[in-house]
């Protein structure tokens, strides 16, 4: 791996799941800048030391209700080119909108369990730490769901489905491809179909393909 | 009281040069004194000055009132055939309520009595629902009730009052002016109970200074006695137009409902709470220590790290181990097992289990319910845990007795004291909530720990709540 550039730093109230991840990070050749256990010493670690992304838990003292959504924001206003990614017990959309608010790039809003699979985690934290977008699948699933636009989905056929749903994640072709078990030109081919169906602004950057679609669940 | 001691204490007034004894002590004397200058002074004090004026104010809106309502009632039973009847009769019970609500301010403005406003008027929706409301509206009734007490009343009190007053003035004047007092109504009265004619014999001076004396007595009593009307008054106002003792009781159920409610949406937040950052985190740790395993097993089968394996399994291992511990522990926070055989062999594994040394006496005759007895085993076990946490006791007692209908628990350590009832942190954590748990059942939850100790919380339960 050639991990050793990426600086990592974690915000985690659970000493149990930050041990955790440091270990499962160091072992993985990544740097911690630091692991901390609240929202004020994150941000004084972040000034001092600036890692490339922040894994932040969305829960956290003192309240334990969305310090971490909130820190993010914060984090991401002043200091530019930050990856983000939270970290929760739960995925809740309407913070998905928030975080995603104006631009999906070097963010990531991943299910705590996601860290089971640590390829897929590992991934996931350095697509956000080079400015593309890490969505759970979980997110995706939700928004699919409570999308009013299903009369225009309806219109894919199912493997395109699939495409959107792994798009929707911030995953690029190739990742898609890999996933589907698929070439990756097929994996362009319905990626432009879809395009042409649902009629979005065709993007090259995979963060601004996110936001088209998740754009499009939304309205 | 012997002789000596009288003259000891007994008042001595000097009359001609001669000391006369009067036959009351300091103490009785000086009560005299206080009630004759109360007398004396309450005709020109501001309050019977304003109880005049709430009594002329009050009982004028009340006769008007009166009048209007029994009017638009009138009018709305007779026309009550027709729909239009019926919303006449709404409109006048709304104007009973507004008239009582007028009461309240005068009583509140001028008696400076405050009289709680009753439950406000709320319409159903639409212009039936309205009308129904209307017409049920319990607070408008008793403003009607309300009125058609007061009036009467108010007159009675009027020719009462301001026959006194009146009659204190003939009498008072009768000698300047020449005229006979009897004309006025309360004077009427009295001379009517003598023979005819006694008060109208040749003795000018006597009958002028009898009739003085009557108008001293009855200025300074008129007061008093629109006093007691107006009072008689205000019992009337805090009665009908209050609010109702029903309603109130409805609200007061209402509000232990709502804090039942939030007890338990605080107990169900604390249980999600231990689970989030407790069991499931764990959990999360374990599955992120079996996935590392899992990468590492799948590298190729020379380059296996499998100390670094073994490592990872063992500390999954534990992870899993604490992890079922700790489902335990919250599964016990929702209802611990060891009620089951009742809370004297609960209260029993506790001591027992307690890190400082812990003495339990236990006399109970009737079993709490099963809340109560929850809340006492929680109570103890949080106590507890404070004691082997914060006070460096040594020793610890805990007693739980009953008291009529009350169970009191004592929990005593002879640790370092200056323990505080702190709501820094969650509300639903240490002393705190414990606090809440116990007022949601109407308990009290007393702590009295002075540096230097010892600490003792009182926590007292209704038995059946």
């Amino acid at each position: 791996m050639t991990n050793s550039s990426l600086r990592i730093a974690i915000a985690e109230d659970s000493a149990i799941l930050r041990d955790g991840l440091v270990q499962l990070l160091v072992d993985r050749g990544f740097t911690i800048t630091g692991a901390v256990g609240d929202p004020a010493a994150l941000r004084s670690s972040v000034a001092q030391n600036p890692p490339d992304v922040a894994v932040i838990d969305i829960r956290m003292p003192p309240t334990f209700t969305d310090e971490g959504l909130r820190l993010a924001l914060e984090l991401r206003a002043r200091h530019e080119g930050l990856g983000i990614l939270l970290f929760s017990q739960y995925i809740e959309t309407r913070y998905a909108a928030d975080l995603l608010a104006d631009d999906a790039a070097g963010i990531g809003y991943l299910l705590k369990d996601r860290v089971a699979d640590v390829s897929d985690f590992v991934e996931a934290l350095e697509r956000v730490a080079v400015g593309g977008t890490a969505l759970d699948p979980e997110v995706v699933t939700q928004l699919l769901g409570a999308t009013r636009r299903t009369d225009s989905l309806s219109v894919l056929t199912a493997r395109e489905r699939e495409v959107l749903s792994l798009m929707a994640e911030g995953r690029s072709n190739a990742a898609i491809a890999n996933a589907l078990v698929v070439s990756e030109g097929a994996v362009e081919k319905h990626v432009a179909n879809i395009f042409g169906k649902l009629d979005l602004p065709v993007s090259e950057k995979d963060h601004r393909r996110v936001l088209a679609v998740l754009r499009f669940l939304e309205s | 009281m012997t002789p000596e001691s009288s003259d000891d204490s007994s008042v001595r007034v000097r009359i001609r040069g001669r000391e006369v004894s009067l036959a009351m002590t300091e103490e009785q004397a000086l009560r005299m004194k206080a009630i004759a200058r109360t007398v004396v002074h309450e005709p020109f004090t501001k309050r019977v000055w304003a109880e005049l004026g709430f009594f002329l104010l009050g009982s004028a809106l009340a006769a008007v009132g009166l009048v209007f309502v029994t009017f638009t009632m009138g009018a709305g039973l007779i026309l009550a055939i027709t729909f239009f009847g019926l919303a006449v009769l709404a409109l006048s019970l709304r104007s009973a309520r507004g008239i009582g609500s007028l009461q309240r301010g005068l009583v509140r403005s001028m008696l400076g009595e405050t009289v709680d406003d009753p439950q406000a008027f709320v319409a159903r929706p639409g212009f039936l629902g309205w009308l129904q409301s209307c017409l049920r509206d319990r607070v408008a009734w008793r403003a009607v009730a309300y009125l058609t007490l007061k009036v009467p009343w108010s007159v009675l009190g009027a020719f009462v009052a301001f026959s006194l007053w009146w009659d204190a003035f003939a009498l008072l004047t009768a000698p300047i002016f020449g005229h006979n007092g009897g004309g006025s109504p309360v004077w009427g009265l009295v001379s009517a109970f003598f023979p005819s004619g006694y008060f109208n014999g040749d003795t000018g001076f006597f009958r002028d200074l009898v009739g003085l004396v009557l108008g001293a007595i009855f200025f300074f009593a008129a007061p008093w006695v629109m006093r007691g009307f107006v009072n008689v008054d205000r019992l009337l106002v805090r009665s009908l137009l209050g609010p109702d003792p029903m309603s109130t009781r409805v609200r007061s159920l209402e509000q232990a409902r709502t804090q039942t409610i939030d007890a338990s949406a605080a107990t169900l937040r604390r249980i999600e709470r231990d689970l989030h950052d407790g069991t499931q985190a764990q959990l999360v740790a374990l599955a992120m220590r079996l996935g590392m395993a899992k990468e590492k097993l799948e590298d190729d089968a020379e380059h296996v790290d499998l100390d670094r394996v073994r490592e990872l399994v063992d500390a999954a291992h534990r992870g899993a181990k604490e992890a079922i511990a700790e489902l335990r522990d919250i599964a016990r926070g929702i209802h611990p097992p060891a009620l089951d055989i009742g809370l004297e062999g609960a209260l029993a594994t506790l001591a027992a289990r307690s890190a400082v040394p812990t003495e339990l006496s236990v006399d109970l005759s009737t079993r709490p319910t099963p809340a109560i007895e929850a809340i006492a085993y929680f109570c103890v076990a949080e106590l507890l845990a404070n004691v082997a946490q914060h006070a460096q006791a040594s020793r610890a007692s805990v007693s739980c007795a009953q008291q009529g209908t009350w169970l009191r628990l004592v929990v005593r350590d002879d640790g370092t004291g200056g323990a505080q009832l702190s709501t820094v942190g969650s509300s639903s954590s240490g002393l705190a909530g414990l606090t809440d748990r116990v007022h949601a059942v109407d308990g009290r939850l007393n702590l009295v720990s002075p540096p230097g100790g010892p600490t003792v919380v009182t926590v007292d339960l209704p038995l059946a709540s």
